[in-house]
């Protein structure tokens, strides 16, 4: 088992309240990753979670016993952090050994243990070399070596591969993920990286400022944004923000004017609304070139082509903000010149004046998968 | 097209010229000491004194470090006191500095800064205002006349420095090895035993070296002030037994010298292979 419950979690540092009374719970074999910016409190989490750093009130339950008090070896978790923290003097044999000899356990079962950590992680041939001659994956290998042969209920990760060059991020990514299905553990990983999050977790928890701002899975955060913070910070490029005036609010959605169109968003509606200012959000990856229901011209200033996408950037009257468009690779557009383009309502998000989305009415089995693809790094 | 690499050529010549011309100046400052002393110990003492004064001997010979054993019979012992006092000092300073080093570069205790400052402020006492305070401890202990009374002082004055030198060391190893073997479920002293002592050894070694050269230098003051018996004398006491009433066996007096330091010298031979840098190669992604 390895369920993990986490009852109004704060954490001071002095008067200072870095974590808001978190409550999460992470389910036996669930992988979870916490992601948000710098300084949002994710780190601070997990060291509480490990028992690294103390919380400051709130419990944390694992498996129904209540471990704050608890060393983290007796938590029942492993970690696995961001610098690798690998013992330079060992063999990598050691290195994986290492908790094995903490406990004491007899050499032929410890034998045993490592070298099938080492079959899974690829690194039988690497047993008996120190961490200085190995790559930054296979030190990291390592590492997550050290954690499995533990075989703890939660396995921790502090932002593991952030110090991998992108190729190798990308094949740890999946590598992480096979062996979530190899080992069916409870996973809880940090990151500040969205495409991490979004390929590897069943579910996100996105942090704001010692708070969360949304759980759910990664497809429910990109296509229902609980705020304008989520909507943000998840996909890539970045979701564009439209001030509108609220029109009308029925039951076929929410009209909005913006710029003198009216346009019809698909969202529930709430009482209140009509002559308010809200914000529309879209997606840089949902704008087309030409007519749509929602119409303007933009003259781009820089023009990113990437191959199979073209990233536009523009500036819209009276906004600081870029504007920004993710259009095909063969988008037949120049700097300098005016581009008509076109956004769908049933691609908008709308948020009100406190930055709360208005929920859309989208099923999110209808919605095109191959979008998720779009963005990354 | 120029291919001149970049860090090549740093120095014209004549800046070149200045820095080894600097370094021989400094060279010749240190060492001229050491190299006269060695001619010395070659020479006949009767070229001693001869006018007008020649460095380098005529008819030199290594007779001296013969001679030298004949003149202060017990000359051996006062070697092999001066070898145990500085190793018993540099083991205990080494026992009691790398727990404490740990502890000051790892953890937070109440007033670890102001107990850190009041070693360096120990450091600053020159050790002769202590040495009546001193002896009258050791007489109130009664052990003037021991081993112990030169031991003692030496790792108590040996000690602040080495704590603040290791201390120094330990905080450049990367805190998430201790953290990941606290997760791993080993304890503190786990932890000091098999992660960072050996991670730290460059650093022990350096301590090690330089307080049992401490211990050797400074031997001499305790030695002639907690003790008045030939069988603790240490090296430099014995060295005085070359002054005589009428004369000063200068040349055996130098060679002495040289035998007397021979040891030391042979256990930072053996110490500086630790010395290695690079241990931490691998350990964090720097």
């Amino acid at each position: 088992m390895g369920q993990l419950n986490l009852n109004k979690v704060q954490k001071f540092y002095g008067t200072f309240e870095v974590l808001k009374g978190i409550e999460l719970e992470v389910r036996n074999g669930e992988f979870v990753v916490f992601v948000g910016p710098s300084g949002c409190g994710k780190s601070t989490l997990l060291r509480m979670i490990a028992g690294l750093d103390e919380t400051s009130t709130g419990d944390i339950m694992i498996d129904g016993k209540r471990v704050n008090d608890l060393p983290p070896v007796k938590r029942g978790i492993a970690m696995v952090f961001q610098s690798y923290a690998l013992y330079p003097h060992m063999t990598v044999f050691e290195n994986i050994a290492f908790p094995l000899r903490v406990e004491k356990m007899p050499e032929e079962k410890l034998k045993a243990k490592v070298e099938n950590a080492a079959r899974i992680l690829h690194l039988e041939q690497r047993l008996q070399q120190k961490p200085g001659l190995l790559s930054g994956g296979q030190r990291q290998r390592v590492a997550i070596g050290r954690a499995i042969v533990r075989e703890p209920k939660i396995f921790l990760f502090d932002e593991p591969l952030s110090n991998l060059d992108a190729a190798l991020r990308a094949d740890m990514r999946i590598e992480l993920a096979k062996l979530h299905k190899q080992l069916k553990a409870t996973m809880i990983y940090v990151t500040h990286d969205q495409v991490e999050a979004m390929t590897m977790a069943d579910r996100i928890v996105v942090l704001n400022a010692g708070e969360i701002s949304q759980t759910g899975a990664p497809l429910e955060l990109y296509h229902k944004p609980a705020n304008m913070f989520v909507a943000g910070f998840i996909g890539n490029p970045r979701m564009n923000m439209l001030p509108v005036v609220c029109k009308a609010a029925g039951d076929g959605g929410v009209e909005v004017e913006y710029k003198g169109q009216s346009v019809t968003i698909p969202v529930g509606g709430r009482p209140g609304l009509v002559g308010q200012p809200l914000t529309l959000g879209v997606r840089p990856e949902h704008i087309h070139i030409g007519k749509s229901d929602l119409s303007m011209t933009v003259v781009p200033s820089v023009i990113e082509r990437l191959g199979a996408h073209t990233v536009a950037y523009a500036s819209l009257d009276g906004e600081s903000e870029n504007f920004c468009a993710m259009l095909p690779g063969s988008a037949a557009i120049r700097a300098d010149e005016v581009v008509p383009i076109g956004i769908a309502a049933t691609d908008c998000h709308l948020f009100d004046a406190s930055g709360v989305a208005l929920e859309r009415r989208v099923e999110l089995t209808d919605i095109d998968m191959g979008l998720l693809k779009i963005g990354g790094g | 097209m120029s291919t001149q690499p970049a860090m090549i050529n740093r120095y014209r010549w004549y800046e070149l010229l200045g820095i080894y011309a600097g370094i021989f100046a400094f060279l010749t400052f240190i060492l001229a000491p050491f190299v006269e002393g060695f001619l010395v110990s070659l020479k006949p003492l009767s070229q001693l004194f001869s006018s007008p004064y020649r460095f380098i001997p005529q008819n030199g010979s290594f007779e001296a470090y013969r001679t030298m054993w004949v003149s202060v019979p017990g000359f051996a012992r006062y070697i092999f006191n001066s070898f145990f006092i500085s190793t018993i000092v540099t083991a205990v300073v080494l026992m009691l500095v790398v727990p404490a080093a740990y502890a000051f570069a790892r953890f937070k205790f109440k007033g670890s800064g102001q107990l850190l400052g009041a070693f360096l402020a120990v450091n600053m006492f020159s050790g002769a205002v202590l040495l009546i305070p001193l002896f009258r401890l050791m007489r109130t202990f009664g052990v003037l006349n021991t081993y112990f009374a030169i031991i003692v002082p030496g790792v108590a004055f040996l000690i602040p420095s080495a704590i603040w030198l290791l201390r120094t060391y330990m905080m450049r190893i990367p805190r998430e090895l201790d953290e990941a073997a606290f997760v791993d479920g080993a304890s503190h002293f786990y932890t000091l035993r098999r992660v960072i002592l050996p991670i730290a050894m460059p650093g022990i070694t350096v301590v090690a070296i330089t307080t049992f050269i401490g211990s050797y230098a400074q031997q001499f003051i305790y030695a002639l002030t907690f003790n008045s018996k030939t069988e603790y004398a240490p090296l430099p006491v014995g060295l005085f037994a070359y002054f005589g009433r009428q004369e000063v066996i200068w040349n055996e007096l130098m060679a002495a010298s040289f035998v007397g330091i021979a040891p030391a010298m042979i256990v930072i031979f053996f110490l500086q292979r630790y010395l290695v840098s690079g241990l931490t190669a691998g350990a964090v992604k720097q």
